[in-house]
């Protein structure tokens, strides 16, 4: 074909330069109207802060108690984040000057969002210094901040079995009672086979409710697995832990199955061991972080002669302070010690949002908390939360917002 | 109270560039991010054992030992610490044959499609393939590459005229090149049209289809993949905003993470400070802004103080493409998945245009599939590898979703998507995926506060592209202190344009403040 190239008219673009001013001259002078959807949808679900109030708290025993949160319109909070089943709210308090996050998984279904309704289900933990506050201090029309919904523990159609093996330790249910309801009421699709373990029938959370979610839907399946030598079992219930073999019992036979885990340290620690003995894929196997880790020095990797107090010197924003802190609090709790807000949100080193720069200094993070980048190594970046000192440090941490 | 010579608002790619450009020249320079980390979509994120690269596909010349990638000069330059890992070719185009595709045949992989093209890295080694695929193309595609090759050499002569004798001579050939649309020119050349398809499979990365982008701004952006291949960050591109990050701090330069600037202050007509998260005030001379201009106007100014035209410009130009992508960890390798490519382009039609069209609606058919253990072998765990899926719409093809359905939703995406690509590479993936994230349009606008989440600023239409950009640069800006840098300038999307930008602007702010103004 001929090259005609030449032919085409260069000097067009003269009058282009003058046409676009021209279409900008032409148009209106105002800011577009309607927003779109995409932004829309991005605020509604992961608002930077919800300001919510207390509606009413129920005692369930066993040092657990539930609290129904509303939206607080008057610090402008009209609706709720509409959530997947399996998401956490990391609350906001100040505790005696101390800013302190903790993350707890929402336990009612992501239906009752819609209808402005949020329930967190809090055990009392020993020493637990937000447990101990929200216990002490939390009752109807509390005012109570809390972050969007947020976390990576709730079901994936495109990468899990159609079957799941749920695995709860004590308050552990709460993430796997928000997924019953969310598949009773159509929002989920998968078969949730729970395998509950508790002390005794006693210490059974949200029994009856399990109880008429089973009943009313055939998608799931409650059993509970009761540990104390002597106790009474109910029908259907377990005696023991959760072993290899009682999973097997409950997985399908010839199908894969997730297995999702939700409990105390110690429940993974026991758990994982008998999940080993399966030899499941990596993929059918998903843990809820636990918490905040304590106590580096069990660690086999700790290294030896730590001092037991270190200095920090941190930069936020303009602002540069200097602490003492103990060598086995991270570097997040000494901070917030001294009454300095840091930015958290998981508070197990996995959502990254303490993301913050060591500019001197050596830290220590437990193995099964590296959730850094490889280029955070590289130019001395750490997540706080579960960074522990091993000399005096100075970091710059973001402002918490 | 501390006044800062030059305030950056957003620590995007172009807000790292500016930053460090005036931090480096001696000036106090403050870097305000409303996110915890630097580099808006040039990042990475950790979903158990991977870690995703969210947005890079790769950089023209970066990692080729000719070292004359622009991006790599530009780290060079400023002593920016990255390892680069080269790639040498560019891209795969696979069409799927329809029914009664008279043209269809049965490629390596067992699929019936009307093309398959595999395209090396060189002009003449890309012109003999384009033949082999379109016999009678080669002269066309070498003139193409010609034409772009002056056009590089009549940029540098504008800039120094006796580096490179002769060459203004070029310029009506430039003036061409700018006058016409893709479609146009390669017409005009004599490209046969099959070949134009092929040729054009860049067109996403401008945002805009054939028959609207100018000749000129393709072949900028081929001319350089083709020349001397491509190549990534070794730790994804993370690892570039952090070098930057750092390349800023050397340089005395003050950079706050978790600090949105919420508004900017104005005296006597002019900006002259902002507020940061609503209750902290900073003062600066100069200002550069990273943020998208629909944001900055309509959320940091009183519409009394936005200046008229800015407010019009809004109104005249369309907001470019958004993009889905998907994040796969795979727990097989990338040869039991039998994968064989760094970047394959899965197209329902081989017309761009058409192409275009379909993307007015979810989900077109149109994905392009990456998998970085190609270029970066040990990017994942022995035994894995990582997938990264995008495809792209155009306007608000959300609107009806609702909060409740955004889940249901996005899975319906991601698994169209995977399906695509499974049957376009006759490949299982599904069964295999051990890590999977997805971002839709909203995930974009929620790190990137863009219209529709676009990642891409404006569309770059003929009448609004590169050079009618960049030539009325000075008239677009809002201020005499206050510029813009980013996707939504002059070149538009991608890293490269980005930085550009954000160097512009930060050279302007250094020459005017050295010269006491």
């Amino acid at each position: 074909m001929a090259n005609n190239f030449k032919s085409l008219k260069g000097k067009k673009f003269l009058s282009m330069l003058s046409a676009r001013q021209e279409r900008f001259e032409n148009s209106k002078a105002e800011l577009p109207k309607d927003g779109d959807n995409a932004m829309f949808l991005a605020k509604a679900l992961h608002p930077k802060r919800q300001y919510l109030v207390i509606e009413s708290v129920t005692d369930r025993g066993e040092d657990c108690k539930s609290f129904t949160l509303v939206p607080d319109a008057e610090k402008g909070t009209a609706s709720l984040a509409y959530f997947s089943a399996g998401k956490y709210l990391t609350v906001f308090e100040t505790i005696e000057g101390m800013p302190v996050t903790r993350a707890y998984s929402i336990s009612s279904s992501p239906k009752e969002s819609l209808e402005g309704k949020y329930v967190l289900t809090i055990k009392l933990v020993d020493g637990g210094l937000m447990s101990k506050y929200i216990f002490d201090n939390w009752t109807v029309g509390t005012k109570v901040e809390v972050s969007a919904p947020s976390g990576n523990f709730d079901y994936q159609p495109l990468r899990d079995a159609e079957k799941v093996i749920c695995i709860a330790g004590g308050s552990g249910i709460t993430p796997f009672l928000s997924m019953a309801n969310a598949i009773n009421d159509g929002d989920e699709d998968f078969e949730l086979t729970l395998l509950y373990g508790s002390r005794n029938a006693d210490c059974i959370l949200f029994r009856d409710e399990l109880a008429d979610l089973e009943a009313k839907c055939s998608k799931i399946k409650v059993v509970h697995v009761l540990s104390d030598e002597n106790t009474q079992l109910p029908d259907g219930a377990e005696k023991g832990f959760i072993t290899a073999e009682l999973i097997k019992k409950y997985a399908p036979e010839s199908e894969n199955y997730s297995v999702f885990l939700c409990g105390p340290q110690q429940m993974y620690e026991f758990v994982d061991k008998e999940l080993e003995k399966l030899s499941l894929e990596k993929k059918y196997i998903r843990h809820e972080m636990f918490g905040e880790f304590h106590n580096p020095a069990s660690q086999s990797d700790y290294p030896s002669d730590i001092p037991e107090t270190v200095k920090i010197t941190v930069t936020i924003q303009d602002k540069t302070y200097i602490v003492k802190g103990l060598s086995s609090d991270s570097v997040m709790q000494t901070l917030e010690k001294n009454g300095i807000s840091v930015p958290a949100r998981c508070r197990s080193g996995e959502c990254g949002f303490c993301h913050s720069h060591l500019i001197s200094g050596k830290v220590y993070v437990p193995k099964h908390l590296e959730y850094r980048r490889l280029a955070d190594y590289k130019f001395g970046c750490i997540h706080p939360c579960c960074s522990f000192p091993l000399t005096d440090l100075e970091i710059n941490v973001p402002v918490a917002k | 109270m501390k006044k800062y010579d030059v305030i950056v608002i957003g620590a995007g790619n172009g807000g790292l560039a500016a930053a460090a450009t005036c931090a480096q020249a001696g000036l106090s320079t403050l870097l305000l991010e409303r996110h915890n980390i630097p580099g808006g979509s040039a990042s990475s994120f950790v979903r158990g054992r991977f870690e995703f690269e969210p947005s890079l596909h790769e950089l023209a010349g970066a990692g080729s030992p000719e070292k004359d990638g622009q991006i790599e000069d530009m780290f060079i330059r400023m002593g920016g610490d990255v390892d680069w890992v080269a790639h040498d070719s560019t891209f795969r185009l696979i069409v799927p044959a329809k029914e009664g595709d008279k043209d269809a045949f049965v490629n390596e992989n067992g699929i019936l499609v009307t093309v398959d093209a595999r395209m090396p890295v060189g002009f003449q080694n890309f012109a003999r393939k384009l033949d082999e695929i379109v016999p009678g193309s080669y002269d066309s595609c070498m003139a193409a590459f010609d034409l772009s090759t002056r056009m590089f050499n009549a940029f540098e002569c504008l800039n120094n005229p006796k580096k490179i004798p002769g060459c203004l001579k070029d310029v009506p050939d430039l003036m061409r090149m700018i006058s016409h649309t893709m479609n146009e020119a390669l017409d005009a050349l004599g490209m046969p049209k099959k070949a134009q398809d092929i040729f054009n499979t860049y067109w996403c990365y401008m945002g805009s289809p054939g028959s609207k982008f100018d000749f000129l701004y393709y072949m900028a952006v081929l001319h350089s993949y083709v020349k001397n291949g491509t190549g990534v960050p070794l730790k994804r591109s993370h690892e570039m905003s952090l070098a930057l990050d750092e390349v800023i701090r050397k340089a005395g330069g003050d950079i706050w993470y978790n600090s949105e600037v919420t508004k900017v202050i104005m005296e006597n007509g002019k900006p002259a400070g902002v507020v940061i998260n609503g209750e902290k005030e900073i003062y600066g001379k100069y200002f550069i802004c990273n943020s998208s201009p629909n944001a900055v106007w309509n959320d940091l100014f009183d519409i009394k103080d936005v200046p008229e035209k800015q407010l019009k410009m809004l109104n005249a130009r369309k907001t470019a493409c958004t993009l889905t992508t998907v994040y796969l960890g795979m727990n097989k390798t990338k040869e039991e998945l039998g994968i064989t490519d760094y970047s394959v382009f899965i197209a329902p039609d081989s017309d761009s245009d058409k192409q275009y069209e379909a993307a007015q609606n979810f989900f077109s058919g149109y994905c392009i599939i990456n998998c970085l253990n190609e270029i970066i072998p040990d990017c994942t765990p022995e035994g894995t590898s990582q997938l990264f899926l995008t495809t792209m719409t155009f306007g608000d093809v959300m609107k009806d979703i609702k909060p409740q359905d955004y889940k249901k939703f996005k899975t319906k995406v991601a698994k169209d998507m995977i399906e695509t690509c499974e049957k376009a590479l006759n490949i299982s993936i599904t069964p295999y995926i051990e890590e999977i994230e997805i971002a839709l349009p909203p995930t974009f606008a929620r790190y990137l506060n863009t219209p529709l989440g676009t990642p891409y600023g404006y569309m770059l239409e003929k009448w609004d592209s590169m050079i009618p950009r960049t030539v009325q640069y000075g008239k677009d800006q809002p201020f005499d202190n206050f510029y813009f840098c980013g996707a939504s300038q002059e070149r538009g999307d991608g890293y490269g344009c980005a930085y550009y930008t954000g160097e512009k602007a930060g050279g302007i702010v250094v020459k005017k403040i050295k010269e006491g103004k």
